[in-house]
């Protein structure tokens, strides 16, 4: 019963003052960034990194990290439920893995249910949540002790698998999301070499020699790239946002809901719990699920209300599913959960199986918090929910010049350089321009996470077997992880040629 | 996709890893203890990226390549340069000028070019928002941000 007991010591690292306003500002502002269409999660992360980081400055360092991460992955899941408001009210999803919303949701507005149907997915979120939670709290231990038995061989292979499951599933050609990653393990490459101490591609730029900092590419290339993005392209047509109405979903959708979010809620986290697939997969497969097993499909797509709650089921699973692989294992499975690991990093907390044992307060805090954090999103998203839908008007002229000097500040206030603020508009407009032409960039900022750790794990493993390459496939876990690693790439591949398709998970 | 993004795209990203992998011949190929050196990772990445930008290269060839070229007139580009200009000029000024200059009157431009109506309410808005940020940061929270410049100082 040790996974209960530091739960409940969790639990006295929640409840503190602080890390409860922590979590409900967290929770705020992702519902914020969910309703609002054109920051995803992993923008909404990206930006309030450095801020977090200004904001926790004063506390002793572990207690920084708890809250930090307590505030992050508050705005990460609290995304997934505000991402359902503007899918259900006006028909644009707020973040990719609330497209499958808009198919009912948006029709059950249109007949008026439209309170019913945000009250069910906000329901079927939280239901969802703390499925996830409670199977992260039951696999936390045995899983970072199954972890604590691997070499750096077998650390070098799960991290290819985690890189090479991105990739094969990072957008419309594997080739580009390829690419991307083994960009982003390049620029990883930069600076002061952790094993040796040789100074790589510095050229004596003293800038350069702690390397290229991740918080400013991660803030640039998402949040400042989406700014630009929409900029240029955003037509100024206002559209009419339906009236919530009532709010309580009625005994009949409850019925009807129930199933589905349950079903939503297990399948959503186990694909969360895989790399590369994340919240965006996790819905659009629940969907297709739901309308298989349905005893009406051909009421999908007219307003089932099931057709809203799974998904919104499955997406939040599958972000909760998501930490698993990222707190025991230390290997970010998306886009986001490797921003999150950026923010561990620099709060000097390698996640792993050592965080369980090294830093309880922050690893079991940050899962008690997030139980709390669901019950706020909750409460905050069934009698809130019209004050949010309002939150869809912020006139964009006020909002997108907001944004930038919001990431200037954020990234100024942590790496106080001026170098920093040029290469993060430099980020952002790359990444403007590799969105914009397919260039998925949650391998970039994976491979750059990443890099420096898979390197040290190639080499320590290189060294103990004198440079010989075998030793990653002699040994049989090692051995195992690159096979899987391979099949992610070339199963998508095969399909492909079949000529079926092959659901992609836009960021996520 | 972009055909013409592609192609060129996938040359720079080859000259990426070509960059990486000639540079990486001057960086010791050896560790105290260890055969395996510092230029390892990066020359195999390099070489890497440049196989996968020809392979890209080589895809855009390919007659199924899809082009579709979407309807490039509707960005609006003068918008767009406008508030690239002033962000550069921002990031550049920050520390010459200090924060709450800098941000104040690159949030009432930025506004303005977005097209705010009233001129009041948007020099309201930055205001507030830049002297916010600062007394928050600074004066509260003990933070490090460019003051006001010299010659303002009282």
């Amino acid at each position: 019963m040790s996974a209960l007991h530091y739960l409940a010591d969790g639990f006295l690292i929640a409840f503190q003052w602080q890390n409860l306003i922590y979590a409900f500002i967290g929770v705020l502002i992702g519902t914020a960034v969910g309703v609002l269409p054109g920051i995803g999660p992993m923008s909404g992360v990206a930006l309030l990194m450095p801020v977090t980081a200004s904001l926790t400055a004063g506390l002793p360092p572990e207690m920084a990290a708890a809250s930090a991460l307590i505030l992050l992955s508050g705005v990460y899941y609290g995304a997934m439920y505000g991402g359902s408001t503007t899918s259900i009210l006006l028909n644009t999803p707020g973040e990719s893995s609330s497209v499958v919303t808009t198919l009912d949701g948006y029709q059950l507005a249109r007949q008026g249910r439209a309170g019913a149907a945000l009250s069910i997915a906000a329901i079927g979120s939280f239901v969802a949540g703390i499925v996830a939670l409670i199977a992260l709290v039951f696999l936390a231990d045995p899983l970072s002790d199954m972890a604590l038995q691997f070499g750096p061989a077998e650390y070098f292979s799960l991290m290819l698998l985690g890189l090479c499951a991105v990739s094969g599933l990072g957008g419309k050609s594997m080739t580009k999301a390829l690419m991307m990653t083994v960009l982003g393990l390049l620029l990883a490459t930069i600076g002061i070499d952790n094993v040796s101490g040789v100074a790589r591609f510095t050229y004596d730029i003293p800038d350069l020699y702690q390397g290229l900092e991740f918080l400013t590419i991660a803030v640039g290339l998402f949040a400042l790239g989406e700014v630009f993005k929409t900029i240029l392209e955003r037509d100024q047509s206002a559209q009419e946002i339906i009236k919530v109405g009532r709010i309580l979903p009625s005994k009949q959708d409850l019925k009807e809901s129930a199933a589905p979010i349950a079903r939503g809620s297990l399948l959503g986290f186990f694909i969360g719990v895989l790399p590369g697939a994340g919240a965006t997969l996790a819905s659009f497969f629940s969907y297709i699920l739901e309308k298989k097993w349905s005893k009406h499909p051909e009421r999908f797509g007219k307003g089932e209300i099931a057709g809203v709650a799974a998904p919104e089921s499955a997406n939040n699973a599958a972000s909760g599913g998501a930490m698993i692989p990222l707190l025991t294992l230390g290997i970010p499975g998306s886009g986001t959960t490797a921003i999150l690991m950026g923010a561990l990093l620099m709060y000097n907390v390698q996640p792993g199986p050592l965080l369980f044992s090294d830093h309880p307060q922050i690893a079991w805090g940050l899962i008690a918090s997030m139980f709390i954090g669901n019950l706020m999103l909750l409460v905050l998203n069934m009698p809130l929910v019209k004050i949010f839908a309002k939150i869809i008007e912020t006139p964009p002229h006020f909002l997108l010049p907001m944004i930038i000097a919001i990431s200037v500040f954020g990234v100024y206030a942590v790496q106080i350089s001026t170098f920093d603020l040029i290469l993060l508009v430099l980020c952002g407009l790359a990444g403007y321009f590799l969105n914009k032409n397919d260039f998925p960039l949650a391998p970039l900022v994976l491979g750059l996470v990443l890099g420096p750790m898979i390197e040290n794990n190639m080499r320590r493993a290189l060294t103990t077997s004198n440079g010989d390459f075998t030793i990653f496939y002699t040994k049989p876990l090692s051995a195992l992880f690159l096979v899987c690693a391979l099949a992610w790439l070339v199963v998508p591949l095969v399909m492909k040629r079949r000529g079926k398709t092959v659901v992609i998970n836009e960021e996520a | 996709m972009n055909l013409r993004f592609d192609r060129y795209g996938s040359i720079a990203f080859a000259l990426i890893g070509a960059f990486f992998i000639t540079q990486s011949q001057y960086i010791s190929t050896s560790a105290y203890g260890s055969q395996v050196g510092p230029n390892l990772f990066p020359l195999g990445l390099g070489l890497l990226l440049v196989v996968l930008s020809l392979r890209l290269f080589w895809e855009t060839f390919q007659s199924k390549y899809r082009s579709d070229s979407k309807a490039e007139a509707g960005l609006m580009y003068k918008r767009f340069f406008t508030i690239l200009a002033a962000t550069l000029l921002y990031v550049l000024l920050l520390e010459m000028i200090g924060y709450v200059i800098a941000t104040a009157l690159f949030l009432y431009a930025t506004f303005l070019v977005m097209g705010s109506k009233s001129q009041l309410k948007s020099l309201v808005v930055s205001l507030a928002f830049s002297v916010g940020v600062y007394v928050v940061y600074v004066q509260l929270l003990k933070g490090t941000l460019p003051g006001l410049p010299a010659w303002l100082s009282v």
